[in-house]
C-alpha cells in the first residue's frame, strides 16, 4: 500500500492528513504552529506518521505542503497554494458542495469549486486581520471565554448589537465600551459573529457562490458564526463530515495522492 | 540562467530618486523635470538640456505624513511622493509638471507647492489642464496646453524648443524605444531568455534617469540578450505566462513576488510601463512637429481617464491583442489603492476581459509598496494553479462547469 502526505502550515495551526492510495484518511492531526514552519510542519509529520504506522516522511510515495508555510514542509515534492487544497479537500469529501469561506488565523477567503475540485474563482482578503482567525481570538480574549465558550455565548443571543468597527483593534475596544455600558454579553457576541458573517459575505459573493456553501478553516467549528453566515447569506450551510479545519491538509494529500500515482 | 551584466547597476538606479545618473546630468548643468503622470508628452520634458524623471519613492515605509496631509483616502502613491518630499527626497528638481489628470496628483502637487517640499533655486510647479477625451478636440486642446503653457516653462529654463530640438528629443525618445521593444521582444519566445522583473527593471530606469546617460548600457543589454541563454528550469520556476495589467508599478518586488510564486510576467500595460509609452513616435515632415507629438500622445495614451466610448472599448481590445501577441496565459490587474480612475477600469476589466475576450483574471488592489506580503503570493499561486489546470484539462478535452 502506497501512502500520500498532506502538511497544511497555517498562522495558527498546522495540520496533517496521510491518504492510502484509495483516497481514505489514515491519520491526520492538527497542532498548534510553532513560529518556525518547519518545526510546526516537522511536528505535524512526526504525528501522523506515527499514527499510520510509517516511520519516516521517505515511507510516503508523495508530499504536498500547503498554507502560509507551504514552501518550509521538509521533503515536500511541491506546494499548493491552500486555495487550491481547501477546494479540493472539499470536494473529495462533499463534492456537491460549491463554494467555500475559508476562515484561517489570519486571512479569509471565498472560493468557488469547478466540478473536478479545482478552482472556479476566489476571493480573499488583504493585509487585515478583520474577520480572521486572529479576531475572534482578540474577541474571546477581551470576553476571558475560550472560542468554544464564546460562540456557545453567541447562540444564547435573542437580539444583536451590532458592532461597527472591523478593524480588531477598534473591535475590541468597542466590545470594551459596550461590556462597560453594561449590554448583555451575549448579545454583543452575537454581534462580532454578525460582524464577521457579512465580512464572509463579501468574499463569498465576490466569489460566486450562489446556492449552498460550507465553511472551512479553524473557525467552521464556530456555531455561532454558522447561523449568523445563514442569516447574512441566505444559503444552506453544509457541515461536513470530516473536521473543515483538515480540508487544506486533505485536499494536499488529495493532490499528492493524484500526482503520486499519475 | 546567467546574470545580466548590468542588471545590479540598473537596480541601484531605482534605489534614489536622485540617483547618480540624475546627479550627474544636474552637475553638467541640466534641467531636471519631475512629474507624477505619463500625460505629460514625455518628450517635450526631455528636450537637449534637460531630463524627466517620474516621482517614485523608492523604499517607501510608513505614509503617515503623506496621510495626514491627503487623508488615508488617497492613493498610496500620492500619499509616498508627497511623504518623500517633506522628506527631502526631491530636492534636485528644477521644475514640477502636474498634468492635473487626477484629482489625487494634483493634491499631491498643491501639497507639495503649498509646504514648500522643493526649494531648489529657481524651481516652479506648471499645473497643466490635459483633455478628459481623446478626440480631435482633446487633441487640439493638448496642443494648446503644450504650446502656451508647456514649452513656454520650458523656454524660461533656457531650453531650446524649437522644432529641431523636438525632433532631437523624438529622436531620442525613438532609440531608447527601439532598444527596449528589441529587449521586449525576447519575451514573446516560449522559453523568455529575460524574466519581468529584470525586464522591468530596465524599463522603470528610462523613466527616472536622464535618457541619455543609460542608452550605452540599454544597447550593451540587447546586444547581451541576444546570446543568452534561458533558464533550464524556467518550466519549473514558471508555470504560467502572464499579462500584468493597471496603475503605476513602482515597486520592482511587487513584480518579483508576482513571479516568484510562478507567473512570467511576459507583457505590461501598466501607467509607466512598456505598452504604450515605450512604442515610438512617428513624425511626417508636413505636419507642426508639435502637434503631431501631442496627437500622438493622446491617442496612444491607454488612460482610464479617457472617457469616451471608443476609448473605453479599445483598451479591453489593446489588452487582448497584447495578451494575444506575447502568448500570455491569463491577466493580472493591478490597482493601486485608492486610485479613482483604475478603481473603476479594474472593475470593467474584472467582469469584460473574462466573459467578453475569454481571458482568465486575477484582480489586485494593493498598497503602493507591497513587502512580504503572504496574502498577495497565495492569490497569485492560486491563480497560476487554476490556469495550469485548465491548461492540463484542455489538453485532455475536459471541460468543467
Amino acid at each position: 500500500m502506497k501512502y500520500y502526505g498532506g502538511c497544511d502550515v497555517g498562522s495558527t495551526y498546522t495540520k496533517a492528513v496521510i491518504l492510502d492510495e484509495n483516497g481514505k484518511i489514515v491519520a491526520d492531526t492538527t497542532l498548534k504552529s510553532k513560529i518556525n514552519p518547519t518545526e510546526s510542519a516537522q511536528l505535524a509529520m512526526d504525528e501522523v506518521l506515527k499514527q499510520a504506522g510509517l516511520s519516516t516522511i521517505k515511507d510516503l510515495a508523495y508530499l504536498i505542503g500547503t498554507g502560509y508555510g507551504r514552501n518550509k514542509v521538509p521533503f515536500a515534492e511541491e506546494n499548493i497554494s491552500e486555495i487550491s487544497c481547501h477546494a479540493m479537500g472539499v470536494h473529495v469529501t462533499d463534492p456537491s458542495v460549491k463554494a467555500i469561506i475559508d476562515i484561517g488565523g489570519q486571512d479569509v477567503k471565498g472560493i468557488a469549486i469547478d466540478t473536478d475540485g479545482t478552482v472556479k474563482n476566489f476571493a480573499m482578503n488583504d493585509k487585515c486581520a478583520a474577520g480572521t482567525g486572529r479576531f475572534f481570538e482578540a474577541m474571546a480574549r477581551s470576553f476571558e471565554l475560550s472560542l468554544s465558550d464564546f460562540s456557545k455565548l453567541s447562540l444564547k443571543a435573542k437580539n444583536v448589537i451590532p458592532i461597527t468597527a472591523q478593524c480588531t483593534v477598534f473591535a475590541e475596544s468597542e466590545v470594551i465600551t459596550l461590556v462597560g455600558e453594561g449590554k448583555p454579553m451575549d448579545e454583543i457576541a452575537a454581534g462580532i459573529e454578525m460582524a464577521v458573517a457579512k465580512r464572509c459575505f463579501v468574499m463569498a459573493k465576490k466569489a460566486g457562490a450562489t446556492d449552498s456553501i460550507t465553511l472551512t478553516g479553524g473557525c467552521a467549528k464556530n456555531g455561532g458564526l454558522k447561523k449568523a453566515i445563514e442569516q447574512v447569506l441566505h444559503l444552506n450551510v453544509i457541515e461536513l463530515k470530516t473536521d473543515p479545519q483538515l480540508m487544506g491538509a486533505l485536499g494536499a494529500a488529495e493532490y499528492a495522492r493524484q500526482k503520486g500515482a499519475a | 540562467m546567467k546574470d545580466l551584466k548590468h542588471l545590479i547597476y540598473f537596480e541601484n538606479l531605482l534605489q534614489e530618486a536622485d540617483n547618480e545618473l540624475v546627479k550627474e546630468a544636474e552637475a553638467e548643468g541640466q534641467k531636471c523635470i519631475g512629474t507624477q503622470c505619463s500625460q505629460v508628452p514625455e518628450v517635450l520634458i526631455n528636450l537637449p538640456g534637460s531630463f524627466s524623471v517620474r516621482l517614485f519613492a523608492p523604499r517607501t515605509g510608513s505614509i503617515d505624513i503623506g496621510t495626514y496631509y491627503m487623508t488615508s483616502l488617497t492613493c498610496e502613491y500620492c500619499r509616498a511622493v508627497l511623504e518623500r518630499a517633506l522628506e527631502g527626497g526631491y530636492q534636485f528638481l528644477d521644475a514640477f509638471i502636474d498634468p492635473c489628470a487626477c484629482s489625487q496628483h494634483t493634491d499631491l502637487a498643491d501639497n507639495i507647492e503649498q509646504l514648500e517640499a522643493c526649494t531648489k533655486p529657481g524651481f516652479f510647479m506648471l499645473h497643466m489642464d490635459t483633455p478628459m477625451k481623446s478626440d480631435t478636440n482633446g487633441i487640439n486642446h493638448m496642443y494648446n496646453q503644450c504650446k502656451k503653457e508647456l514649452l513656454p516653462a520650458m523656454a524660461s529654463m533656457g531650453i531650446d524648443t524649437s522644432d529641431d530640438a523636438l525632433r532631437k528629443a523624438v529622436d531620442q525618445f525613438n532609440e531608447m524605444c527601439r532598444l527596449l521593444k528589441e529587449i521586449g521582444d525576447h519575451r514573446k519566445a516560449d522559453n523568455p531568455n529575460i524574466t519581468g522583473y529584470e525586464y522591468y527593471v530596465l524599463c522603470l530606469a528610462t523613466y527616472v534617469c536622464p535618457k541619455d546617460k543609460i542608452m550605452d548600457k540599454l544597447r550593451e543589454t540587447a546586444e547581451e540578450l541576444k546570446t543568452r541563454e534561458p533558464d533550464p528550469d524556467a518550466g519549473k520556476k514558471y508555470r504560467a505566462r502572464i499579462l500584468l495589467a493597471g496603475s503605476e508599478v513602482d515597486d520592482v518586488n511587487f513584480i518579483k513576488t508576482i513571479e516568484d510564486s510562478g507567473a512570467l510576467i511576459v507583457a505590461d500595460r501598466f501607467c509607466f510601463g512598456t505598452f504604450p509609452d515605450r512604442e515610438e513616435i512617428v513624425l511626417n515632415d508636413e505636419e507642426d512637429v508639435l502637434f503631431q507629438i501631442c496627437r500622438d500622445a493622446v491617442i496612444k495614451c491607454q488612460c482610464p481617464r479617457y472617457m469616451n466610448t471608443d476609448r473605453i472599448l479599445e483598451r479591453k481590445q489593446y489588452i487582448d491583442r497584447l495578451a494575444k501577441e506575447y502568448n500570455a496565459d491569463g491577466i493580472i490587474v493591478q490597482q493601486m489603492k485608492f486610485c479613482n480612475f483604475w478603481g473603476y477600469e479594474r472593475a470593467d476589466y474584472q467582469h469584460v476581459l473574462p466573459n467578453e475576450y475569454g481571458w482568465p483574471v486575477l484582480s489586485i488592489d494593493r498598497a503602493y509598496s507591497s513587502g512580504a506580503s503572504g496574502q498577495l503570493r497565495t492569490r497569485v499561486q492560486a491563480f497560476i494553479e487554476s490556469l495550469e489546470i485548465k491548461k492540463i484539462n484542455k489538453k485532455k478535452g475536459v471541460v468543467n462547469a
